[in-house]
């Protein structure tokens, strides 16, 4: 009798995942024309709708402008957004427009054929930013409406306080002395955030990007590519700083989990590169009155001889999943986001919009709480914004071994010169 | 398994015996419901067990032999996963890791759970406070213990280091942020939160030794340490080894721990195996691999059990 109940447990778990391996809906038509007024309901997937109040405005706004049309969002923790939206997709899951969080995820998707083809869509823009990188082989399967990019935050009240002008267009070198330098005055000066502590010259976040991204944007290199010299100059320029005492150091960052937020709100760094997501963050926090930091922006530090800006960035898309329920209200949706309305629906809560245009970039800069001067405008407006990592199945392999050397170099266990080597080395070897 | 019952009578008496002694009195209706009681009182366990350990892990003895991203088919290739598992720097990496963690964390946590034991297995003031306190680590969160860890590890603010500085010591270990101290900081913290749960188990083991056995080594003019060799540790022998055994499992497969803690780092520094295993099927989407290291792991542990089984077996005889 033991012997039947294990079959028939054994029966049971195998319908089990049948069951749920198999479900999966019919293939929607994609010529499907669109009637403007008959009632329907949208599903959106998104992550921490709570925390990104740019999908609210998005979809607020959507709504006004087409009356016909109910929003209903998928709420998904964003940790588990990749691995939920996988699931959903390969289970033939309905939902209608799908959120493209990374560009390495949607590579995913689209050459799975999970998404419907945009391209059409995509004809029809123009000045989107981040449009390349959903090219694939000259069909697009998403269209950005969002497009984030990494500029230089700086504290003005440090740089009142110690008498340094503000940075308008850095080179490294001169970003590492000038932080060297604020970190050497304020302390003279006395300047400190609260009693005990000290304001360094500038943060860099532990992120590898911080170094490798930037290099990646600024060099030949390719962050890909096996062959790692070119990170050279950057994690030295990284480690002097670190050694200077100009930023807080790597290992403590790391193992005390510093939030970059604190570090740049509370006046402990006077100079921060990071993305442009943290604008919104900063007006947030001005409006909640959880800060009253006197903030700009400048363009990232470029290398010595380089004649335009360029910085890195990612953007943010909205796709159609192929088995989508309305297809063609889901399509129209993803070109509005796109839109110059799209665009303006997310200006308003200082999330950067993927279209640029002159009217943008002016609603963009009359938020309140906004810097106004010149250079930041400038910095809003950067000549090259390169990918953050190049999209290829090896990608997911690459960040994880650049990312484990990124961590041997900055808390200084392995030489530069042996970490990159070993990086190469890796690379070539293991991915695969 | 009624019909089982009904439709082979003759199964029943030979139920209590080889040499077909009959029982004293069978009463069909009697064994069938103490049977039927018997599976549900244990059914609700069991089908859990069953559904969501038991059938995945033979499916991974099968998934081993495969690829399989979880979606499509999976492909069999034979033993492709078990050879690149030979060659794999990161498998070589992650299985020395865990290696260097039970070769710590299981001597030093029975060590301190031991010394605990005997510290608290007597009439003290306060002893429930103190038992309590020490039990505390166990069920405290893991993210908790890793944040305040973390903290106290903390190479230039630290409380540890500012305490070794003020002690003379010019350049203290940067902890969980140096490749070289980051598993020595992992052990540590592993011990303290798993000492008191250990602890309980000794104190347990400790209180069926006869106090006879103490007295009679007394009369004999044995010392402390004599009756501690020669009488305690004799007598705790079957507690001291179910500790071990589920020490030396529970070190193998670590994971939280080191999760919350250090992730792996710095570099590759406290990568361990269920990590990598986590890794290369959740994150990669590589299950047939993630399941040959998982396989080896299973293995790797029940070969050690197995040894320690030996050896138990030997010092019982």
């Amino acid at each position: 009798m033991k012997r039947r109940i294990v079959q028939g447990l054994a029966a049971t778990a195998a319908t089990a995942l049948l069951l749920g391996g198999c479900g999966s809906g019919g293939e929607a038509a994609a010529d499907e024309t669109l009637d403007p007024d008959a009632p329907v309901t949208l599903t959106v997937s998104v992550w921490n709708l709570e925390g990104t109040p740019e999908f609210g405005a998005l979809f607020d706004a959507y709504e006004a402008a087409h009356p016909n049309v109910t929003i209903e969002p998928v709420d998904i923790l964003a940790d588990d957004y990749p691995t939920k939206v996988t699931t959903m997709l390969a289970g033939g899951d309905s939902t209608d427009v799908i959120t493209m969080k990374n560009v390495i995820d949607y590579a995913r998707y689209a050459t799975n054929g999970q998404l419907a083809d945009v391209s059409d869509l995509a004809e029809e823009t123009s000045d989107l930013a981040g449009l390349d990188a959903f090219d694939q082989d000259g069909s697009y399967f998403a269209l950005p409406y969002r497009q984030d990019f990494w500029v230089l935050f700086y504290n003005k009240a440090i740089f009142d306080a110690v008498g340094e002008e503000y940075p308008t267009d850095l080179t490294w070198d001169e970003y590492a002395e000038l932080a060297e330098r604020i970190t050497e005055e304020a302390a003279a000066a006395g300047v400190t955030p609260a009693e005990g502590q000290t304001t360094y010259g500038t943060y860099q976040h532990t992120w590898r990007s911080t170094v490798q991204a930037i290099a990646d944007a600024q060099t030949d290199g390719d962050q890909l590519s096996g062959d790692y010299e070119f990170f050279a100059p950057y994690y030295e320029r990284a480690l002097e700083l670190q050694d200077a005492g100009a930023t807080l150091d790597f290992s403590t960052a790391s193992t005390q989990k510093i939030s970059y937020r604190t570090m740049f709100t509370t006046g402990q760094a006077a100079m921060l590169p990071m993305g442009s997501w943290f604008i919104a963050g900063l007006l947030q926090a001005e409006a909640a009155g959880e800060t009253d930091v006197d903030w700009g922006i400048a363009p990232m530090p470029q290398a010595e001889d380089a004649d335009e800006v360029t910085t890195f960035g990612s953007p943010t898309a909205f796709a159609v999943n192929k088995n989508a329920e309305n297809s063609a209200a889901a399509r129209d949706f993803v070109a509005w986001a796109a839109s110059e309305e799209g665009a303006k629906a997310i200006t308003a809560i200082g999330v950067v919009p993927s279209l640029q245009s002159d009217a943008i970039t002016e609603a963009y800069f009359a938020l309140e709480g906004m810097p106004t001067d010149e250079t930041s405008r400038a910095a809003f407006e950067p000549d090259e914004v390169a990918l953050e990592m190049p999209v290829a199945p090896t990608t997911s392999q690459v960040d994880q071994i650049l990312n484990e050397e990124h961590q041997n170099i900055m808390t200084g266990s392995v030489p530069l010169e042996d970490a990159l080597a070993t990086m190469a080395d890796r690379v070539q070897n293991e991915v695969g | 398994m009624a019909s089982t019952t009904l439709d082979r009578p003759a199964a029943a008496p030979r139920r209590g015996g080889p040499a077909g002694r009959r029982p004293a009195y069978v009463n069909r209706r009697q064994v069938r419901r103490n049977t039927l009681l018997g599976w549900s009182f244990i059914l609700p366990n069991f089908v859990g067990f069953a559904l969501l350990t038991l059938v995945p892990v033979i499916a991974t003895f099968g998934i081993a032999f495969t690829r399989w991203n979880a979606y499509a088919a999976p492909e069999f290739t034979g033993l492709d996963n078990l050879t690149r598992l030979v060659g794999d720097e990161n498998f070589r990496v992650a299985l020395v890791n865990t290696l260097y963690y039970t070769v710590g964390h299981v001597p030093l946590t029975m060590a301190a759970s031991l010394g605990l034991a005997l510290a608290l297995n007597r009439k003290i003031r306060g002893l429930a406070f103190f038992r309590t306190a020490a039990f505390f680590p166990y069920i405290t969160s893991i993210v908790a213990v890793a944040v305040v860890w973390n903290m106290l590890y903390n190479p230039s603010q630290g409380p540890i280091n500012q305490l070794l500085t003020t002690f003379g010591v010019s350049d203290p270990p940067g902890w969980t942020s140096d490749p070289t101290w980051a598993m020595p900081a992992v052990i540590l913290t592993g011990v303290w939160k798993d000492m008191g749960y250990y602890m309980i188990l000794f104190l347990a083991g400790l209180q069926t030794i006869p106090p006879e056995l103490y007295e009679a080594a007394k009369t004999d003019g044995a010392n402390a340490l004599q009756r501690f060799r020669h009488v305690t540790v004799p007598c705790l022998r079957p507690t001291t080894f179910f500790v071990l055994i589920m020490l030396t499992i529970g070190s193998f497969k670590v994971f939280d721990l080191i999760v919350v803690m250090t992730n792996g780092g710095p570099g590759r520094s406290t990568l361990v195996l269920s990590q990598l295993i986590y890794r290369e099927g959740i994150v990669n989407g590589r299950f047939g691999y993630s399941s040959a290291v998982a396989l080896a792991l299973f293995l790797l542990v029940l070969v050690i059990t197995l040894l320690q089984y030996a050896r138990n077996q030997r010092l019982e005889t």
